[in-house]
């Protein structure tokens, strides 16, 4: 094969792909400026969110720290329903402290595992749950979420003794919680998932606040 | 000069429409009468209000489109529509419920596909899923028979809470209503007992849960009904409840803890009326012997599938709907052979 | 090819060639987004950044892009617009890209706008394919926002009810509710509803269109009565 003819068809071909080459780098470049001049709005955007999913379960002027600064990350455990290490939220007010929010799963839900959110007082009672992650059918289970229904009110206050141990089920089941109307499974799944997060709450309680408060942390951006 | 011309299958002439609906009106009187004997004039009050909707929304469509009425509205096709829904809706629903299923089924379903013998879905079940997906909590509540409740409300009773959607003081609606035998045995093998376990419960009768299987034996009697008078041929029924008992055969031989015995899928939930009376329907069913029963079979398994697997309590309308789409293919795939011509799919 | 005045241009993009009701291109995020009138609007404001800015970069160097090559460059320009897009959106409506989620990266699907692309842009000027994106974009957007605001309002009897992840707190007060105490109606708000509903608004626009095109008032063509199979 001759060098011309080789050259011929080389030279269309590193035209091409130049151009693209060229494209590519402007491309990059624009999606990196973008990046730079947005991470930190993003970051705080992010930290806002999960507070404010955190909040739904912390009542006003319970506490007065950073909840996402004060975290536990504990080992999984079948009262929390994870198969990861799970991120623990920790309240406290001046220094004492005030609640825990445990991340757990119930993984009986209707349709998939149901995320939520339960709010524990350091004397055991419950401040609220919140769902965060749900698939129950609409209209039927998904009242267990707190934009549809306000189901997940009656947990208020309640704790492990109160109603009684036998009473933490669904009144289908013979229990003191309401379930849904036309729905038996999510509530049921809800209901258990509260009760052995409470659970988990009394077995641990000491080792979740005895944990020292982490320093002002320097790797927090 | 003109010839008529016929295009496969040549079955024997159509009987009018008129007629047929008649005697499908005439065969589901059975297993209403024994349905509304033991849940109740809940049943009766859902019946007039479906049908007198149907009627009245097909007669609108009709003017709206500037077709003739006569044919069509004394045809009684809308009555069975509005028959068939009613059925499948619990008594006592609130009467928007049953209105708003009837205007889908004829206005959506029925005419905005160009009316009787165009709808590609059964214009019943059509209605029925948009009310199941739009009031699924209404659609679960079930009056319970008689003998596990104090008898079913009376008259005028059942009335005020159809029209004004509250129960009266004196009765106890979470002691009136629950769920289906069917429903029952879902949400217990999710909480992982086992069907010997579940089935103690009283809801439970010798073959389907009690009061219904009294219900789905008139069902069958009107089914026969049909067969006799030829208003619908045995392809459909049969491939429908044989898939569905062969299939469910096969797993409850394998583990019957988990899988409910084949005369459970039979008597339990509208299995016998979606064969006999919903499956059937000559618009929207396949036209072809050996397609009907693909169709049947396809429904049965259907019916299966989405009853133990599914996410909704019964699963005839999702089967007959899925079914009904898959009717032209079927149609073109199983076109009887002309004589002296080679086979061409 | 005969040039297409402006008037032209935008009338094909937001009603005689409207990439949802005409083409029904785009439609996995239009079905899936247009739960409320809000979502719709997020998602056709995002829909028509991109399709702008897709249609002004391959203008300007449609002198520049090699013929042999021009797909995977529309591909790359319209990848990086909808992730500059996806990023801004988490950076200053934060909430909103959140309930619209997956959608906004799904954009990048939407064959619209490589259409335009390739169609309009790499062939026109760049006021001319500004116009264009525009009015497609501006066509998309008005029907995600037609659609998103009915099915709302049939849903769950309000109009505007999520304002406040567009436009702030202050604008919650926008929230409307025609309805006092509207049961709802699970159907429009799940997918079988944007389905229904898509199909009732392409009905409605063939019917304006049929009005507007013979304006004397015309019998409809007699069918032969239907007859029942069977």
């Amino acid at each position: 094969m001759s060098r011309e003819a080789t050259s011929g068809t080389v030279r269309p071909i590193l035209a091409s792909a130049a151009g693209l080459a060229a494209f590519a780098v402007f491309s990059a470049g624009l999606v990196a400026l973008t990046l730079d001049l947005t991470r930190e709005r993003i970051q705080t955007n992010e930290d806002l969110h999960l507070l404010s999913r955190l909040h739904e379960v912390v009542p006003p002027d319970l506490i007065d720290n950073n909840l996402h600064e004060d975290t536990l990350v504990v080992e999984d455990d079948p009262l929390l329903g994870q198969q990861e290490p799970v991120t623990i939220y920790r309240g406290r007010r001046e220094g004492e402290p005030a609640m825990v929010i445990l991340p757990v799963v119930a993984p009986d839900g209707y349709n998939s595992p149901i995320h939520l959110l339960v709010g524990i007082r350091a004397d055991g009672t419950l401040t609220g749950i919140h769902v965060t992650r749900h698939n129950e059918t609409p209209g039927l289970g998904d009242g267990i979420d707190s934009r549809k229904s306000d189901w997940h009110k009656q947990f208020r206050g309640r704790s492990l003794d109160d109603p009684s141990r036998e009473g933490w089920k669904t009144r289908r089941d013979n229990g003191e919680f309401d379930a849904l109307t036309g729905a038996t499974i999510s509530p049921r799944a809800v209901v258990q998932a509260v009760r052995k997060a409470l659970l988990y709450f009394e077995h641990n309680r000491e080792r979740l606040f005895a944990e020292p408060e982490p320093e002002a942390r320097g790797e927090t951006p | 000069m003109e010839f008529k011309q016929h295009s496969a299958p040549h079955l024997r002439p159509a009987t009018r429409v008129s007629r047929v609906m008649a005697d499908v009106l005439i065969a589901l009187l059975p297993g209403i009468i024994i349905y509304s004997i033991f849940f109740g004039p809940g049943v009766l009050i859902n019946l007039v209000l479906g049908m007198a909707t149907a009627l009245a929304a097909e007669t609108a469509m009709l003017y709206l489109r500037g077709r003739p009425l006569q044919p069509f509205v004394t045809d009684f096709s809308a009555l069975v529509t509005g028959a068939l829904l009613a059925l499948a809706i619990p008594p006592l629903a609130p009467w928007w419920v049953v209105v708003m299923g009837a205007l889908f089924g004829i206005i959506f379903a029925k005419h905005l596909f160009g009316g009787l013998g165009y709808n590609p879905f059964n214009p019943a079940m059509a209605g029925y899923v948009v009310l199941l997906v739009s009031v699924p909590g209404v659609m679960s509540q079930w009056l319970l028979p008689p003998g596990l409740a104090d008898g079913a409300p009376g008259f005028f009773q059942s009335l005020s809470i159809v029209f004004t959607g509250s129960w009266p003081a004196e009765l106890d609606v979470d002691a009136l209503t629950g769920a289906t035998p069917l429903d029952e045995v879902r949400s217990g093998l999710m909480q992982g007992r086992t069907l010997g376990e579940i089935t103690t419960a009283p809801i439970f009768g010798a073959i389907g849960g009690v009061g219904w299987q009294w219900v789905n034996i008139a069902f069958l009697l009107g089914g026969a009904y049909l067969l006799y008078r030829r208003v619908i041929r045995w392809h459909i029924p049969v491939a429908t409840l044989g898939s569905l008992a062969l299939i469910s055969l096969v797993f409850y031989i394998g583990d019957p803890d988990l899988y409910a015995s084949p005369g459970f899928h039979l008597f339990n939930g509208a299995a016998i009326l979606c064969a006999f009376f919903i499956a059937t329907d000559p618009v929207s069913a396949s036209t072809t012997p050996r397609g009907r029963l693909i169709y049947g079979a396809g429904i049965g398994i259907l019916i299966y599938v989405i009853r133990t697997w599914g996410g909704y309590p019964d699963a005839v309308a999702f089967a007959v709907l899925l079914m009904n789409m898959a009717v032209p293919a079927i149609d073109q795939y199983t076109r009887p052979r002309i004589y002296g011509h080679k086979h061409e799919p | 090819m005969s040039q297409q005045s402006y008037g032209e241009i935008l009338q094909d993009g937001l009603w005689t060639r409207n990439t949802a009701l005409v083409q029904l291109l785009g439609l996995c995020p239009l079905l899936a987004v247009t739960t409320t009138a809000i979502n719709g609007l997020g998602l056709g404001i995002a829909t028509l950044a991109v399709v702008l800015g897709s249609n002004v970069l391959v203008s300007l160097c449609r002198h520049w892009i090699p013929h042999t090559i021009r797909i995977p460059i529309y591909v790359l320009i319209i990848a990086t617009l909808v992730t500059t897009v996806e990023l801004l959106m988490r950076a200053w409506f934060y909430e909103l890209f959140h309930v619209l989620g997956i959608f906004i990266p799904l954009i990048v699907t939407n064959c619209a706008i490589i259409a335009r692309a390739e169609a309009f842009a790499s062939r026109n000027t760049l006021p001319r394919a500004v116009a264009d994106g525009f009015a497609t974009g501006l066509g998309f957007a008005a029907c995600l926002v037609v659609l998103g605001g009915v099915r709302e309002l049939v849903g769950q009897g309000t109009l505007l009810s999520d304002a406040h992840l567009m436009f702030g707190e202050a604008a919650r007060g926008l929230a409307i509710t025609p309805i006092p105490d509207y049961p709802g109606f699970l159907l429009a708000v799940l997918p079988p509803g944007a389905f229904i509903a898509l199909g009732l608004l392409v009905a409605l626009k063939n019917v304006i269109d049929q009005r507007l095109a013979q304006p004397a008032p015309a019998t409809e063509p007699g069918h032969p009565a239907a007859t029942a199979p069977d």
